[in-house]
């Protein structure tokens, strides 16, 4: 007899590998383009519907006027969609919204959703509204009503005055429905301006009558052909996955133009430039549309619009000294279009006063449509807008901003401490080491593997003995398997994510058969909390801090290696509408669950850094890029997605040093220190597969230069914690793209190659380029600049300067004017540099004058909060440099007892030199200052020394050991 | 007035002091440096003797010399250093020596050993008891940091854990003499049996000419002897007949084994190719452990020798076999059936007709000629097996099983020439150790270091063996390491080395190497086992083999220091 039983078995074998195969071996195949996701194909195929009609197109979307109510502060009304003349215009109620922030927002909704006077298919559990709760994750503040905004209204439009100054207006024209935004007169957003506004309300499914083949057909049924095609409306499939849809056609589109700009930034993450592309075609755009679809790509391409890991919908439009902003705040898969069209102001002057406007559309599967317009005018003012919304980033702790040791594994615990003494004995500092999934048991989070991991307490006390942390990783999927209490405390609680059956819904990842544990669920939070106190994740400490991957979530059997559509999660929204969301949910559960691990008393600031996040991600911890190739493109690429997550307001990012793919070449991984050196988050990774590179292994002269890099960072570790500091209480980027500090200078907005550093003034130039002897470096006219390192001076005239950077050098520059802090001796890790004593360098331009900031506090609990922080603002003029208070005046007038404490501990800590470069000429021959500190009545005199540069240097002057405390006031006059 | 009574109270504590303790050393300054701080007013920088300090800016926490030799007992110039970014004003003088002059920050370390620590650790709130068990590298006490003296316990630990280790390296010396005793007894012994070998190699060479000529004789002698054969016509037809049916049954069989084996090897490899494409396109990064096992195992199955099916000689013999009887090289059956007479029939009739002495001679003639012919290749020889006499075989026999002993002989005489030539490392000490395994439990898997034979690898949750390295050369390498307390690691200098190289491949990787790093134990014992890169790993063993070797080299002058 033929054995089918066992043929049968390998026939399913061979099935199975076939499958993986197709899911595994693609990057392009494995996701969608816009053709293949129905609601881009519809939306486009809309906007190119309305293009050919041209000026003939009108929006049916109109404003009932006697629905309109104005509130103080808000406006509501019903949007009317006309389906035609004899049927029943659709309901949209809509409500638009005016913060105290200065931004507007917009949100329709859909009356027979909302209702719920729909049928779903399929006997769909589903929630038949519309995806409300997008602002419940997203949204933690800035939602003050701007009480004085004045509305006036006519049959034909509304006109509100509102913002600072009623700088203010939106002008809402009823018929068809669009929004024009002003700002001092000038008209700066326009809303559905072009009429591509498309919210597919809910129908019934008609089934049709089959028409056989060959057959005729009938007469009337031709005239109910309405152009529409219905294929994508009821039923998607993609790479054997089908998407059941029971809701129908929900997706929600507005197109957003942007008269006058040519440059619009941000919608992280995508491997692109920082000034957006055009993606319908054209030389130097994209074919598709940029895509928010939160996926765990791999081998991501580069200098794409293709979806990566996280997405933030925030965009800024940058035109000369005007920014504006738009935040589209919908958690479901979301697509823009970018086009820049150039329009002559004066058709008979052609090319001459000639502007580009840029439009842009929006589309999203499902939910509400709900969009927020901040009008500037600076890049700033913006930024802090949507930040006031979504939070501004977490202030770290001080060891997250340090250097972080990666690898994809450290093997054994007896592998740690010996990474962790051989970095000590290569004397490089370094503050974190990470154990990535090997360390579990058979990969069960919360597990350690027995045989590898037998001391996890003791591996995490000799890292604390340096003051140093372990970050171990904790995904989303709970491996499926008996005898695992995690597993079995998920089903019996019912905290996992649901299939479209309402049952528990299992997929594929790296345990194997798995679940995943549905963090919308309030109890789920709960249940997080208790999986990581220390008594139940034995093996970890205070110093052991999470990593939480494949949040996307990553599904290696699902669609697009994410979990299918139609899954559902608590509160019975599909995952369609929260996607991504999802993320950030996760992350979330993980920080309230390391809040909950200390007693409130002495609770510490959480770390966790996650891969995929949302707009709001940057209250909760880190974000990195994925996993990046070792490769210079993507090296180079690292720059300009970085200083897109800063600009929009996930400052704490950083890539893979060295590249996680592949093994890079000894330049390579050096020049990558040198660029990771100014990275938010400094962490150098590789792959499982890949050689080991920890930075003592690279050899000489790689190492030192290495090692040079690392302590470049450590040095300026104050600077670093400073810009935090800023942009947790105001947004600021940490890293500053040109557009973002010189708004003015039209020349150089679309620069993505350098960037300063917080505002201390330091620009820097990674180099990115094999084999690079010398870069470029653009200098804004009329800057002064000195070499960091050489004090060389270079005054910029609009143009780029050549400069040397030999494999030993990062092109860095002090831009005159500002003063920074460092700390200047070399230490085992951030923590063992507390007490060190202070260097203040100030760059003077042309004027004598310069100034800058320190923020300091005990960089890992929240006393800050209690007033305990030193809070420092440098002045240099006349002169004479001083020191005064930026604290808060209550945590001045009434110090708490912690800030009293802090501030006692902190006298130890001194001001050692001051080095003052471009030291005027008239200082020559001085050899003293005079030193004034507060609650002294005696001046002091200081040892100053003042040298004389030398081929093409500034000046430069060093004051020895001014004695002065950190957190004091002072003068010292030179 | 108040400063002046301040500095003349100041230096009459001073001179006090020295009065006292006879120019005590400033913080941080080991007794080697003393003489560069015995100024009383003024401090001279030790490389840059044209900078004078006033006495006060000695260990006053600011850095001035360029050479970093004013502040010895503080971090104030740990950043003078390669590995520190070099800017301008990062040293005090930028046209001086920038490298530190001093070694460290001097531990005295009363009750134990002093020593030097690093300038970086030297008030940094943390107690370095490992290096400086005096806690004098915290004196400034930084954020409230107190590092009480712990010399006492520790120095008593140490030397209690010094005597351990000097019992063991004496117990490890002793030892070493015994494997050295018994690699020189090997190496006796193989010496001994090169010299019997030879001998017996004569002896052989000698025995194998005789039965040569002793088996011409035989064969010239059975060559010329005509054998009629019996004439058992029926038996052989019968036979015949019997063997026609038989062969043809194997033919069918050969015909439909080799129909499945091809329709096998087209599967296999239609499979193998399924399989390398999968291999080649899985995605690795989903770590699937399940396809990473399948794609390991895939991986050690391509990598194992094939045997030789494909083999086209074989093939083709196979076809002539496979072939129906009567065409073309096959056995032509009605021959065998029916009786035939041969030339030697025809022989012996002619011989019939003639006288007897004529026919005696022509005889005698005849057979001279035949074997004249047979020897020159012009008629076959009468070779059927059965048709050989026993004496004629026994010959061949001997001479066989001669050649052979010698053979053998020669090969084991080469095999141990080129063992006494080959490298068994200083005193030929492995010769004693060779074949010997020592294994060691670690994680997930139990290691094998079997000396100049094999390393292995063996996974406690099951799989087979995996071999990390084939031995190849015995090597020296640097290493500069901190050895525990226990004594169980490699310190810093010139260490015995042994790679292993070839061993099974690796998944994505290379084929696997061990690099086995030796240092003196008193017992054999695998330490540590890293992968230093994918499938490269690192052995740290010791052995009281290399003891004694190290500290014979160290003897030379260094070049370094």
């Amino acid at each position: 007899m033929f054995p089918v039983p066992k043929w049968g078995s390998l026939l399913h074998f061979l099935l199975a590998f076939c499958l993986f195969r197709s899911a595994f071996t693609v990057k392009h195949e494995g996701f969608k383009t816009c053709d293949q996701s129905g609601f881009c194909k519809r939306n486009r195929a809309y906007a190119d519907h309305v293009a050919t009609l041209g000026d003939s197109w009108t929006s049916p979307y109109t404003l009932s006027p006697k629905t309109l109510k104005i509130d103080n502060g808000y406006i509501t009304a019903t949007l009317l969609k006309s389906l035609g003349n004899d049927v029943q215009s659709v309901e949209l109620p809509v409500k638009i919204t005016f913060l105290q922030s200065g931004a507007a927002r917009i949100t329709v909704d859909e009356r027979k959703r909302r209702q719920g006077e729909i049928e779903l298919r399929h006997g769909s559990q589903a929630r038949k509204e519309r995806y409300d709760e997008a602002s419940k994750w997203a949204i933690v503040g800035g939602e003050k009503l701007d009480r004085s905004a004045k509305a006036d209204t006519s049959s034909k439009e509304t006109v509100v005055n509102y913002g600072p100054n009623d700088r203010y207006r939106a002008v809402i024209n009823h018929s068809p429905f669009s929004i024009d935004f002003f700002r001092d007169d000038q008209l700066h957003v326009k809303l559905n301006g072009k009429g591509l506004m498309n919210m597919e309300q809910w129908r019934p499914k008609v089934e049709k009558p089959d028409i056989k083949e060959g057959e005729e057909p009938k007469e009337g049924e031709q005239a109910v052909e309405r152009g529409e095609d219905e294929s994508t409306w009821w039923e998607e499939t993609f790479g054997g996955n089908t998407d059941s849809k029971p809701k129908g056609p929900e997706s929600v589109g507005l197109d957003i133009t942007f008269p006058g700009y040519e440059h619009v930034f941000g919608i992280p993450g995508h491997a692109s430039s920082l000034s957006l592309k055009q993606t319908r075609g054209g030389s130097d755009a994209y074919e598709q549309p940029y895509r928010l679809y939160n996926s765990d790509v791999f081998e991501y391409e580069m200098d794409s619009p293709m979806t990566l890991y996280g997405a933030i919908p925030f965009m800024q439009a940058h035109r000369k000294d005007s920014t504006v902003g738009i935040f589209w705040l919908n958690a479901a898969e979301t697509w823009i279009d970018i086009v820049k069209r150039k329009v002559s102001s004066n058709p008979l002057s052609l090319g001459i006063g000639g502007k580009t406007d840029t439009e842009t559309h929006w589309f999203s599967e499902s939910g509400l449509m709900d969009v927020f317009v901040f009008l500037g005018p600076t890049p700033k003012d913006v930024i802090s807008q949507y930040g006031e919304l979504t939070g501004y980033t977490q202030l770290p702790q001080q060891f997250a901003i340090a250097y972080h040791q990666c690898r994809w594994n450290y093997v054994t615990d007896e592998d740690v401490r010996d990474v962790d003494k051989k970095m000590d004995r290569a004397r490089i500092p370094y503050d974190v080491i990470w154990l990535d999934i090997e360390y579990t048991d058979g990969k069960k989070y919360f597990t350690w593997d027995a045989h590898t991991f037998p001391d996890p307490l003791g591996m995490g006390k000799q890292l604390e003995s340096h003051d140093r942390k372990l970050v171990v990783i904790i995904d989303p999927h709970i491996k499926n398997e008996g005898n695992y209490p995690v597993v079995e405390a998920l089903k019996s609680k019912s905290l996992g994510v649901k299939n479209k059956d309402n049952n528990l819904y299992e997929g594929w990842c790296w345990p194997g058969s798995s679940h995943w544990v549905d963090c919308f669920n309030p109890a789920a939070l709960e249940w997080w909390k208790s999986l990581f106190t220390y008594s139940s994740f034995t093996g970890t400490a205070a110093n052991t801090f999470v990593w939480n991957d494949m949040n996307e979530p990553s599904v290696f059997n699902g669609p697009e290696t994410t979990m299918p559509k139609d899954n559902i999660h608590h509160g019975n929204w599909e995952h369609r509408d929260v996607h991504n969301i999802n993320g950030m949910t996760f992350v979330n559960a993980t920080y309230h669950a390391l809040l909950a691990r200390d007693p409130p008393a002495s609770r510490r600031r959480p770390f966790v850094l996650t891969r995929s996040y949302y707009s709001g991600s940057q209250r909760l911890g880190a974000m990195w890029t994925g996993d990046n190739q070792a490769e210079w493109s993507h090296l180079a690429a690292s720059i300009p997605m970085l200083l897109t997550q800063n600009i929009a307001g996930f400052p704490f990012a950083g890539a893979d040093v060295g590249g996680f793919f592949g093994n890079p070449s000894k330049e390579l991984l050096t020049r990558w220190y040198q660029a990771g050196a100014f990275y938010p988050f400094f962490r150098g990774h590789a792959h499982i597969d890949t050689r080991r590179r920890e930075p003592y292994l690279a050899g000489e002269p790689y190492t030192s230069i290495v090692t040079q890099a690392l302590r470049l960072r450590y040095q300026l570790l104050p600077a670093w914690y400073t810009a935090f500091h800023a942009a947790s209480v105001s947004g600021v980027p940490v890293l500053q793209p040109h557009y973002y500090a010189h708004p003015s200078d039209e020349a150089a907005f679309a620069i993505e190659d350098q960037f300063y550093l917080g505002s201390t003034g330091l620009l820097v130039k990674p180099v990115v380029t094999e084999g690079a002897e010398t870069v470029s470096i653009y200098l804004p006219p009329g800057e002064t600049y000195y070499d960091y390192f050489t004090y060389s001076t270079h005054v910029g005239s609009g143009s780029t300067i050549t400069v040397p950077a030999p494999l030993d050098t990062i092109p860095l520059f002090m831009r005159a004017g500002h003063v920074f802090p460092r700390k200047d001796r070399p230490r085992r890790s951030s923590g063992l540099m507390r007490w060190d004593p202070y260097t203040l360098v100030i760059a003077l331009g042309g004027n004598g004058e310069a100034e800058g900031d320190l923020y300091v506090d005990d960089g890992e609990s929240y006393d800050y909060e209690d007033g305990a922080y030193i809070h420092r603002h440098f002045s240099f003029s006349s002169s004479t440099l001083r020191s005064s208070d930026l604290s808060a005046d209550t945590d001045v007038s009434k110090p708490s007892k912690k800030r009293k404490a802090y501030l006692a501990a902190m006298a130890a800590v001194r001001v050692e030199k001051i080095v003052i470069v471009g030291a005027p000429m008239a200082w020559k021959g001085r050899s003293e200052v005079s030193v004034e500190e507060e609650g002294t009545k005696q001046t002091r005199t200081a040892e100053m020394k003042w040298h004389e540069g030398e081929g093409g240097a500034a000046n430069w002057a060093v004051v020895r050991d001014p004695g002065v405390e950190i957190g004091k006031g002072w003068t010292i006059e030179m | 007035m108040r400063s002046t009574s301040f500095l003349i109270i100041l230096s009459v504590t001073v001179v006090q002091a020295i009065a006292a303790a006879e120019a005590p050393r400033p913080l941080g300054v080991g007794p080697e440096f003393a003489k560069f701080y015995k100024g009383l007013e003024t401090f001279t920088c030790i490389s840059a003797p044209s900078i004078h300090l006033p006495i006060a800016r000695l260990n006053d926490d600011f850095c001035d010399c360029p050479d970093g030799s004013d502040e010895p007992g503080t971090s104030a110039c740990a950043h003078l250093s390669p590995l520190s970014p070099a800017f301008l004003g990062s040293t005090p003088a930028d046209d001086l020596d920038t490298t530190s002059a001093l070694p460290g920050f001097y531990c005295k370390n009363k009750g134990h050993q002093p020593s030097y620590v690093p300038f970086t650790v030297v008030n940094d709130g943390v107690c370095d008891y490992e290096s400086c068990c005096d806690g004098s590298d915290e004196w400034a006490k930084v954020g409230g940091v107190k590092c009480e003296d712990r010399c006492k316990e520790i120095g008593k630990e140490w030397k209690k854990q010094d005597e351990q280790r000097q019992k063991s390296l004496s117990n490890a010396a002793k030892r070493r003499k015994e494997i050295v005793a018994d690699a020189e007894k090997l190496r006796k012994e193989v010496a001994d049996r090169i010299q019997s070998l030879q001998t017996e190699i004569q002896g052989g060479e000698m025995k194998v000419k005789a039965l040569e000529s002793d088996l011409a004789e035989t064969e010239r002698r059975e060559r010329s002897k005509v054998v009629k054969s019996p004439k058992g016509l029926s038996k052989m037809g019968l036979l015949a007949q019997l063997a026609k049916d038989r062969i043809e049954e194997l033919r069918e069989s050969l015909v439909e084994v080799r129909r499945q084996r091809d329709t096998g090897k087209a599967r296999m490899v239609e499979l193998e190719g399924i399989l390398s494409t999968f291999k080649e396109e899985y995605n690795p990064n989903f770590n699937d452990e399940g396809v990473k096992r399948a794609v390991r195992s895939w991986e050690d199955y391509a990598a194992r020798e094939k045997s030789p099916i494909g083999d086209d000689a074989h093939d083709r013999d196979l076809d002539e076999i496979a072939k129906p009887e009567g065409e073309t090289g096959a056995i032509n059956w009605s021959e065998w059936e029916e009786p035939e007479e041969s030339d030697v029939d025809v022989l012996y009739k002619f011989e019939a007709y003639l006288p007897a002495p004529v026919r005696d001679w022509l005889d005698q003639k005849l057979r001279d000629l035949r074997v004249i012919l047979v020897e020159n290749g012009i008629l076959a020889a009468t070779h059927s097996s059965d048709g050989e006499s026993k004496e004629l075989q026994d010959a061949r026999n001997a001479l066989k099983a001669a050649q052979d002993s010698l053979n053998d002989n020669n090969r084991q005489l080469t095999t141990h020439q080129e063992d006494l030539e080959k490298d068994y490392g200083i005193d030929d000490v492995f010769r004693a150790l060779k074949g010997q395994c020592v294994s060691r439990d670690s994680g997930e898997y139990i290691y094998e270091l079997c000396w100049l034979d094999k390393t292995k690898q063996k996974s406690k949750k099951g799989g087979s063996q995996t071999i990390m390295g084939n031995f190849v050369s015995i090597d020296k390498i640097m290493v500069d390491d901190e050895v525990p307390p226990d004594g169980k690691g490699l310190g810093s200098g010139e260490r015995v080395a042994l790679k292993y190289e070839n061993g099974q491949h690796c998944w994505n990787g290379p084929n696997r190497s061990t690099l086995v790093v030796l240092a003196c134990a008193e017992k054999d014992e695998v330490w540590k086992i890293t992968e230093e890169e994918k499938c490269v790993y690192r052995m740290e063993v010791g052995t009281p083999a290399v003891c004694g070797v190290s500290d014979r080299k160290e003897e030379r002058p260094k070049d370094e220091l």
